[in-house]
Order: C-alpha cells, then sequence, then structure tokens
C-alpha cells in the first residue's frame, strides 16, 4: 500500500484557527482569515489549543491522495470511514479525499497502514494537528 | 450580507492529474469554503439544512449581542413595518436585561428574533455546491437565500469558470423544471439569467 498527498486546500491552519475564533470572537470570518494569513505565530498559537473533539474546526478543507491498494485494502478503509470519498483510477489506483476531521477520527479508532500513512501525509499542511496525532499514538 | 470564497481545492491540478476523470467525477473531491456574513439567522437555519457541508457558526453562547437594531436582517416586505422595529426593539431591551441581570448569554438569547444577523465559515464539496445552487438559486427559493446563492455562484463562477459554467438553478442545470406544480413558470427567464 502507498499513499500519496497530491493536493490540498491552501493555508489548513490558518483556515482552522479561523473557524475557532469564528464561534468565539464578534469578528467577521474573512476579517479574521485575512488578519491569520500575515501571522503565522497568531495561528500557531490558536491551533495549538484546539479541542480537536470538537471536530468542525477541521472541516474546513479538503486534502486529496493518490492511493495504491488492493480491492481488499480499499474496502476495509470504505467500511472503517464513512468521511473519505474514494474514486477507482484502475486495477490498484484510487483517488481519496476528505478533510482533517475524517484522519483525525479514523486515525484515534483504527490503526492500520493506512491510517500511519494519512497521519503522516499530513505533516506538511497541518503541523499542528499532525503534532496532535503523533501525541495519541504514544 | 457578504459571501467570499476564502479556499478552494485547485480544480486544474486534478484535472491535469487525473485526465481520465471528468468533472463529475471530481467533483467530489473538491472543497470550496465561503465567509458567509451578515446574513439572518432566518437563513441560517436553511443553509444547514445542507447537511453535506460543514459549518462554523458564531455563537450566542460566547459572543454577547450588541445594538440588536443595527444587527438585523429586515426583509423588504417590512421595510416600513413598525410592528418589526418595536418588536426588535422590545427584543434588544429584553436580551440586555436578562444579561445584565447575570442570566446566560446561552439562555438570554432566547428572546433574539430569527432576523438577528449572523456570520459563519460554511465549507461545501463540488457535489454538494451544485445541489446547493441548483434548490437555491431557484425562482422559488426564499428571497434572502436565493441573493446568497447567487453571491456565492458568481464567485465561483470568476474563480474557475470551467467548473461553474454549467452551474445554476436546477431548471438551467437539466433543461427542465424539476419542480413540478410548484414551477414558477418562467424557466426560459431564468435558465436565460445564468447562461455564462
Amino acid at each position: 500500500m502507498k499513499l500519496e498527498l497530491v493536493a490540498h486546500t491552501p493555508n489548513v491552519e490558518t483556515m482552522i484557527a479561523t473557524s475557532m475564533l469564528t464561534t468565539t470572537s464578534g469578528a467577521q470570518p474573512s476579517t479574521l482569515h485575512d488578519r491569520l494569513l500575515t501571522k503565522p505565530e497568531k495561528v500557531r498559537e490558536v491551533v495549538g489549543r484546539a479541542e480537536v473533539q470538537h471536530g468542525n474546526i477541521l472541516e474546513h478543507n479538503r486534502l486529496v491522495w493518490i492511493l495504491e491498494a488492493t480491492s481488499d485494502e480499499v474496502l476495509e478503509a470504505t467500511l472503517d470511514t464513512s468521511f473519505l470519498t474514494f474514486t477507482r483510477l484502475d486495477e490498484t489506483r484510487w483517488l481519496v479525499s476528505g478533510n482533517l476531521r475524517a484522519v483525525v477520527e479514523y486515525a484515534q479508532n483504527r490503526k492500520t497502514p493506512l491510517t500511519d500513512a494519512l497521519v503522516a501525509s499530513v505533516k506538511g499542511v497541518a503541523p499542528g494537528i499532525h503534532r496532535f496525532l503523533e501525541d495519541i499514538k504514544r | 450580507m457578504n459571501a467570499r470564497l476564502l479556499a478552494h481545492t485547485p480544480y486544474e491540478e486534478l484535472r491535469d492529474g487525473f485526465s481520465e476523470l471528468d468533472l463529475r467525477q471530481l467533483l467530489p473531491h473538491l472543497a470550496y469554503t465561503f465567509a458567509v456574513e451578515k446574513i439572518s439567522r432566518a437563513c441560517s437555519h436553511q443553509l444547514i439544512r445542507h447537511r453535506v457541508a460543514s459549518f462554523s457558526q458564531q455563537s450566542q453562547r460566547y459572543i454577547t449581542v450588541k445594538r440588536l437594531n443595527e444587527r438585523v436582517v429586515k426583509p423588504p416586505t417590512v421595510d416600513q413595518s413598525e410592528t418589526f422595529d418595536e418588536l426588535v426593539r422590545k427584543a434588544s431591551e429584553a436580551y440586555q436585561k436578562l444579561v445584565e441581570s447575570g442570566v446566560p448569554r446561552e439562555d438570554a438569547r432566547f428572546v433574539l428574533p430569527n432576523a438577528t444577523e449572523t456570520s459563519l465559515l460554511m465549507t461545501m464539496d463540488g457535489a454538494a455546491l451544485f445541489h446547493f445552487f441548483g434548490l437555491r438559486c431557484c425562482n422559488r427559493a426564499q428571497w434572502e437565500i436565493r441573493r446568497l446563492a447567487d453571491a456565492m455562484l458568481t464567485q465561483c463562477r470568476d474563480t474557475e469558470p470551467e467548473v461553474f459554467e454549467n452551474a445554476g438553478p436546477y431548471c438551467y442545470m437539466l433543461g427542465r423544471c424539476p419542480e413540478g406544480r410548484f414551477t414558477c413558470g418562467d424557466m426560459a427567464e431564468a435558465v436565460e439569467r445564468y447562461k455564462p
């Protein structure tokens, strides 16, 4: 089984911070987003205090992977999680997508080569959430 | 009302990388995040019925509603209505009194009207967004959510015309009206209006 992240929405953690602050501050979400785009240290601070069980903050993004796997491996994944979308490309290749919440909840509930690969794949796009996922693995 | 497309999946990268897939197959893998601002709570209630979507909405548990009379959406049909303004004034007074007397905001908000403004982040995948436009750009949709859907569609077409040139109310997308006996009867006008 091989998984590669091939596309994603930009500024994933900026959007997580925007989502968190939208619910609790009186500022408009577009204002918060624009402000946070210029303040990466603020994004890190806000995401650092994220309570990921409030999963909706992790849903404002999309990650797209290419997966090389057998039909059995994909069947197991689709039975395990309802929130990843699979499209078959050929006998062994699949286009897979979902948001960070799907990754976090799947990784919290199951430990498989696919969940390990999904967690590893988000390190670059969402380092704060990746750290959380590494912590729960320990 | 303000709607702004903040982020989206890069369609061209996926189209070029996976040429074996057509747009219909790629749509579920695309996502669009909007800042939806200063709509009424009545409108946000309609919005969240689109369940294949994600929402993060301003919380009335955490955010105190100040100057309610400046933070309501007033439908054009009640523009001259003193009854509407009077109700908003009384609701505002009641809310302030409750908060000042120590009632938690989460309970004081029970007196606020559906007209109270709210803002939120909304993310939909491409397929869900096409369905949203199909229903909410329709002449039969309520005016506020139709205005919102039109604003969102305009931004989507400006950003990704190849994806959204065929999006619009269902009569525009299907070439027929699926509303049956509830049809607006003006499909030709609607179809013409949504032509890019």
